[in-house]
């Protein structure tokens, strides 16, 4: 099967878009360029629903709403959606002598359905889908659509056919029970391998088991036999009832581990990007520092009022008139003119207790005493001087003080603001960078939206009780099926050996044995393929795999091997055999390239040609391994069909322009301004598409460069 | 410390000419009428008396008080003030003796405060102009003006002697 065109309507954003794929066997690479946000995982989903219907939408279609958000509830509120796919499928017809031909048949599906909005709720009618043969004289349409679209593309392998590079990983993540993973991908490899056509023949075969045991019960036998039959019968029942039990217990218990992982991805990611309750303690924390500076520029503010009122301002801008008026004192006291000036120096003397000429001024000593009576006598006799001198020598020497103050109080202004403004600059400093941490952490905040770690850590909790009440659950059923086929082994056995020892039950006997014969065989077969069919995925993934990571076992490559294990499990060796976990020991673009190998292994080993849809398939990915992965995706899918954003194309482009035989652009005008440079040209929220390839751009799909988007995302922070 | 000087001009009244009524509240923290309080950057003054007093000092550079009507003034605040920074009572006196080139006038404390007085008007409108020229607030104008002019009054080193 090839998928050559699809047609959305109202489908989300996809409101009206055609997209053509590539036919080519030559150019078999179709790439949808789409930036984030522009329906690139919108057109997987409605690409699965057109062919797989409501169930194959995420949460099978429950609560997924499908019609534009903002659909003009004024014009209908009725919305009509539909999406149309045109493949074909080409077959080979068997002619003489055992040659064949290719014949290629055309279809087109259309699936609808209709969306009612009625106040903030919405409900959508069972969608219909309709199948067409087309040919030259027109459409002709088929019954049973369903059935041609399992036989080409089972819904088993709808994870196979269209990958989310993000949820391909869910064969080797390590957040999911091993028993979950190995599920997966032995639900896979058995779909794809067909198994599920012994599965039934052996169902049909069991049936027939219990018909021909029926058979023995209704023949007029003894006792006992009848006794046996009875029991048989229940117990084969009582093992359809517990296989039916496991099964469903099973669903429930990888349904909730895989919740719970994403519990898990989802507490990973808000602790990344911040505890809430760290943060907001971070974020206290910070603004008690901002107080604090606060306070301190405050201070500083009182200083600096301060300085306008110093001492030194005053001296500074006075210096010639201070100067000037001490010159004319110092005139004074060389004149005589201002004699008081005994008075200090006689109270100086008196403090110190030595006199001018040397001696003591000690009153205990006799000389002292006549000495220190003489000076207070001086002082005394220069009291009674005029009040002028009197105010003026007081003046001299205080003023004196002042003019000529050397003390560190008395700096120069100049210097003085200098180190204030040091002082100030520094503290501001610190408070910018306070106030910008608050805001990062605050954004951060802000971030986490309504993400309560603690709701999630609860919940966590929940849901991996539950989880393990459902594998305590599938324990006991395992174990209760183990001793219910003992058990009916040792019936079987009894039964048969009563009814060879009947006449009647000769046949009978005969023809249980026959049955039981051919259920051997097909359970045999069953396994045989298992092992044969599973060896060639895992050989085929693996070359695949080393090939894209460019690891050569012989040159002492750090991986050396990957294997499926007969348990299901995706295994990756190292040197001299060393297990090493896909999920913990190899990088991003090592465990996308070993999930994409599986994924081609598989699409190749089953030798069903279908088209592989896959959404971002080089994220995380860069240099060699990006482009092997794409060349070797290229040159294994028979139809491969990528969405790309441009910096997965980056690096890739002449791989594109050597393989690539459809390129478009999807635009979501919803960027413009921020990240488109011209304005849309219609005011409606759809996605555009033009026909730009990878190296082109146009008035619709033109992009600011990202170092352009990112100042103007920083300038707007700062705004 | 205030306490060891005698204050020559208690009882005498700071007063200012009516027409700097409207700076003088504009710039000092402290309004007379109501003591509410605004900010540093917008009122670099703490009090009346510090924005008088710097204009007295600005007005000093140009050698002469100014003449102007003593009945058109208001008070700003009491003489007495000045008493909380003993230093400007010495540097008012100094200041009237440069002026004068006669020491006497320190037994006129009411000549002295006149002086002043005639310097601060002289000042004022420097001091006026030194807030609001610049593109910052009037904190930051007046420091860059004072910081200019001082860088050229006093050279680097000056002090040391």
């Amino acid at each position: 099967m090839k998928l050559l065109s699809a047609r959305f309507h109202n489908f989300r954003l996809l409101r009206d878009l055609t997209i053509d794929f590539s036919v080519d066997a030559h150019k078999k690479l179709s790439v949808i360029r789409a930036e984030n946000e522009t329906g690139k995982t919108t057109m997987l989903a409605a690409l699965q629903w057109a062919l797989y219907g409501d169930d194959a939408l995420p949460n099978k279609g429950e609560g997924y709403r499908i019609h534009p958000i903002d659909w003009d509830i004024k014009r209908s509120a009725q919305v009509p959606i539909s999406a149309q796919i045109e493949f074909e499928i080409t077959a080979p017809i068997p002619g003489p002598s055992g040659a064949t031909r290719q014949t290629r048949k055309r279809y087109r599906l259309l699936r609808s359905a209709t969306e009612t909005i009625s106040g903030a709720g919405w409900r959508r009618s069972r969608s219909t889908p309709q199948l067409f043969l087309m040919g030259e004289n027109g459409d002709t349409p088929l019954a049973e659509p369903e059935a041609i679209i399992v036989d080409y593309l089972p819904p088993e392998l709808r994870e196979v056919f269209f990958t989310d590079g993000d949820r391909a990983l869910s064969f080797i993540e390590a957040g999911l029970s091993t028993t979950t993973k190995r599920d997966r991908v032995q639900r896979a490899i058995r779909a794809l391998l067909g198994l599920s056509v012994i599965e039934s023949a052996e169902r049909h075969v069991k049936d027939a088991s219990s018909d021909i045991n029926r058979k023995a019960r209704a023949m007029t036998a003894s006792a006992d036999l009848q006794k046996l039959t009875d029991e048989v019968e229940e117990t084969e029942k009582a093992i359809a009832d517990l296989e039916e039990d496991l099964k469903a217990s099973k669903e429930q218990f990888e349904h909730l581990d895989e919740q719970l992982n994403h519990i898990d991805k989802r507490i990973g990611a808000a602790l990344q990007k911040g505890d809430q309750e760290a943060l907001a303690k971070e974020l206290e924390g910070c603004k008690r520092r901002i107080r604090e500076l606060d306070t301190q520029l405050d201070a500083l503010d009182k200083a600096h009022s301060s300085l306008f009122k110093s001492a030194s301002l005053a001296r500074d801008l006075l210096r010639p008139t201070l100067e000037s008026a001490m010159a004319i004192m110092d005139g004074l006291r060389q004149q005589g003119k201002i004699p008081n000036t005994t008075i200090p120096v006689l109270y100086e003397r008196l403090e110190i207790g030595t006199c001018i000429c040397g001696g003591t001024l000690d009153e205990k000593d006799p000389d002292g005493a006549r000495r220190r009576k003489y000076i207070e006598g001086l002082i005394e006799q220069n009291r009674k001087e005029d009040e002028l001198q009197k105010l003026l020598t007081e003046f001299y020497f205080r003023s004196k003080s002042f003019v000529y103050d050397q003390s560190r109080e008395s700096m120069p202004w100049v210097q003085l603001y200098s180190e204030y403004f040091a002082q100030r600059t520094a503290v501001e400093k610190q408070r910018e960078s306070e106030g910008g941490r608050m805001r990062a952490i605050e954004a951060r905040i802000a971030a986490l939206g309504n993400t309560d770690i603690a709701e999630l850590r609860q919940n966590q909790g929940l849901y991996r009780q539950q989880r393990d009440d459902a594998n305590r659950k599938v324990a006991v059923l395992q174990n209760q099926l183990a001793n219910r086929r003992q058990h009916l082994e040792s019936l079987t056995k009894r039964r048969d050996a009563l009814l060879k020892e009947e006449s009647k039950g000769q046949l009978i006997a005969g023809q249980l044995n026959a049955v039981q014969d051919v259920l051997l065989v097909l359970q045999r077969s069953y396994e045989r393929i298992c092992n044969e069919e599973l060896k060639k995925v895992s050989d085929c993934m693996n070359a695949m795999f080393l090939r894209m990571i460019g690891a050569d076992p012989e040159q002492n490559a750090i991986i050396r091997k990957a294997e499926i294990s007969p348990d299901y499990d995706i295994l990756v060796y190292g040197a001299e055999g060393r297990h090493l976990n896909p999920d913990q020991d190899l990088n991003g673009a090592s465990r996308r390239a070993l999930t994409l190998s599986f994924i081609l292994a598989l699409t190749k080993v089953s030798e069903c040609e279908a088209p592989n849809i896959i959404d971002t398939p080089l994220g995380m990915m860069a240099g060699y391994v990006k482009r092997e992965v794409l060349r070797t995706a290229i040159q294994e899918s028979s139809q491969l069909i990528l969405f790309l954003t441009s910096s997965e194309i980056r690096d890739c482009e002449d791989i594109l322009d050597q393989y690539a035989g459809c390129i478009v652009t999807l635009t979501n005008p919803a960027h413009y301004p921020r990240m488109l440079v011209n304005p849309p040209p219609s005011p409606l929220v759809q996605i555009l598409r033009c026909d730009c390839n990878h190296r082109q751009s146009c008035r619709i799909c033109e992009r600011r460069l990202d170092a352009v988007i990112a100042d103007a995302a920083t300038e707007a922070a700062y705004v | 410390m205030s306490s060891r000087y005698f204050n020559p001009f208690q009882g005498l009244d700071i007063r200012v000419p009516n027409r700097f009524r409207e700076a003088f509240g504009r710039y000092c923290q402290t309004h007379s009428e109501d003591g509410a309080k605004s900010s540093v950057v917008h009122s670099p003054f703490p009090r009346m008396v510090d924005m008088w007093f710097l204009a007295a000092c600005l007005g000093a550079q140009g050698g002469r008080p100014a003449d102007y009507d003593t009945k058109d003034t208001y008070k700003i605040i009491d003489a007495s003030i000045l008493s909380s920074d003993p230093w400007r009572i010495d540097a008012l006196v100094l200041l009237a003796i440069g002026y004068t080139k006669n020491v006497e006038v320190i037994s006129q404390p009411r000549d002295v405060l006149a002086i002043a007085s005639g310097f601060a008007v002289a000042g004022m409108d420097r001091l006026l102009e030194m807030l609001g020229d610049g593109d910052s607030e009037p904190v930051w104008n007046l420091s860059d003006e004072l910081d200019r002019l001082l860088k050229k009054l006093v050279p680097a080193g000056a002090h040391s002697q």
